[in-house]
């Protein structure tokens, strides 16, 4: 009995965790102020590895956090220092 | 009892994450969306190593370390972002 | 017939418990605390809480926890050093990054102080 609650428990906290991703995956791309869409992005990889921890693979968890967690924010902050801040609208 | 106990107070943390993710993805400003995207990594990190004490497998503790040690570098690209205006490179 | 390392483990294992059940509510109510604060300067106290009394002291708790647990065998040592490596190294990141946001949000001038009384620093941001 306890062995099927935990189960039930650890499915369930997968759910929230991929729901909670899919929208802040929404929200980066709609975002115009740029350094907030590398914020969402943060945020959603955050959750990404949370799973890959729940799906019993550690080493893809420690491959996975520096990449996009660590390095590619920093990257994009440069690019985003050194050209524009904010989106401009293109009428199309 | 002890294992019932363990799985409680990790939908506890499950709660307070996703009370969290609701001020990191509206929030005001661009501070309090970090502190969040902080406090809601900080927490996954008890997260996991709670569960790895309920799953009885000692290499998922691993994993924690870095997780807290990159989280603060976010913190420092933001600030060092804001404060000067370039990131030196 | 009651030895002194029963009582040692009885020790370690109530401590552990109430250190982990005192860091599930103090989350919680640094969870609810980000809402109800009403500027950005306030909720780096709720930050605060939120890490230090939420995720350093559980993590010395399942570290004197795992210690009594002899279900996991010889690993158990691992677990108790992993963890207790891991409350040290949040202790001394937390408070270092959210300083870091905290000057550089107020020398941009991004967010003001709203219900204001003073703010000796820069009069322009009281509100």
């Amino acid at each position: 009995m306890s062995g099927m609650l935990a189960e039930l428990i650890i499915y369930l906290i997968m759910a929230v965790l991929g729901i909670m991703s899919t929208i802040a995956v929404y929200l980066a791309i709609k975002e115009r102020d740029l350094v907030k869409a590398v914020v969402y992005s943060a945020l959603q990889s955050s959750f990404y590895a949370v799973l890959y921890y729940f799906l019993m693979a550690p080493d893809i968890v420690l491959v996975y956090l520096p990449v996009a967690v660590g390095l590619v924010p920093g990257v994009l902050l440069i690019l985003i220092s050194k050209t524009e801040r904010w989106e401009k609208n293109e009428a199309s | 009892m002890i294992w019932e106990i363990i799985l409680a107070i990790s939908i506890i943390y499950t709660i307070a994450i996703a009370l969290l993710t609701v001020i990191a993805l509206k929030g005001p400003t661009l501070g309090d969306q970090v502190l969040a995207i902080d406090t809601i990594t900080y927490a996954t990190v008890v997260l996991m190593v709670l569960f790895s004490v309920f799953f009885k497998e000692p290499i998922l503790t691993v994993v924690a370390i870095p997780l807290a040690l990159w989280i603060y570098a976010l913190d420092i690209y933001v600030a060092k972002y804001l404060e000067k205006g370039d990131l030196g490179a | 017939m009651i030895s002194v390392l029963d009582i040692v483990e009885l020790i370690l294992k109530f401590v552990g418990l109430g250190l982990i059940i005192l860091g599930g509510f103090a989350s919680l109510i640094s969870a609810i605390g980000f809402h109800r604060f009403r500027n950005f300067y306030l909720r780096l106290h709720a930050t605060t809480i939120g890490t230090i009394w939420g995720c350093v002291y559980p993590l010395i708790g399942i570290s004197l926890l795992s210690i009594t647990l002899n279900d996991l065998g010889a690993s158990r040592w691992f677990i108790a050093g992993a963890s207790f490596i891991t409350a040290l190294i949040i202790l001394i990141l937390a408070p270092a990054g959210s300083h870091a946001i905290a000057r550089a949000i107020h020398k941009s001038k991004t967010a003001r102080v709203q219900p204001c009384i003073a703010d000796l620093l820069d009069k322009d941001l009281c509100g």
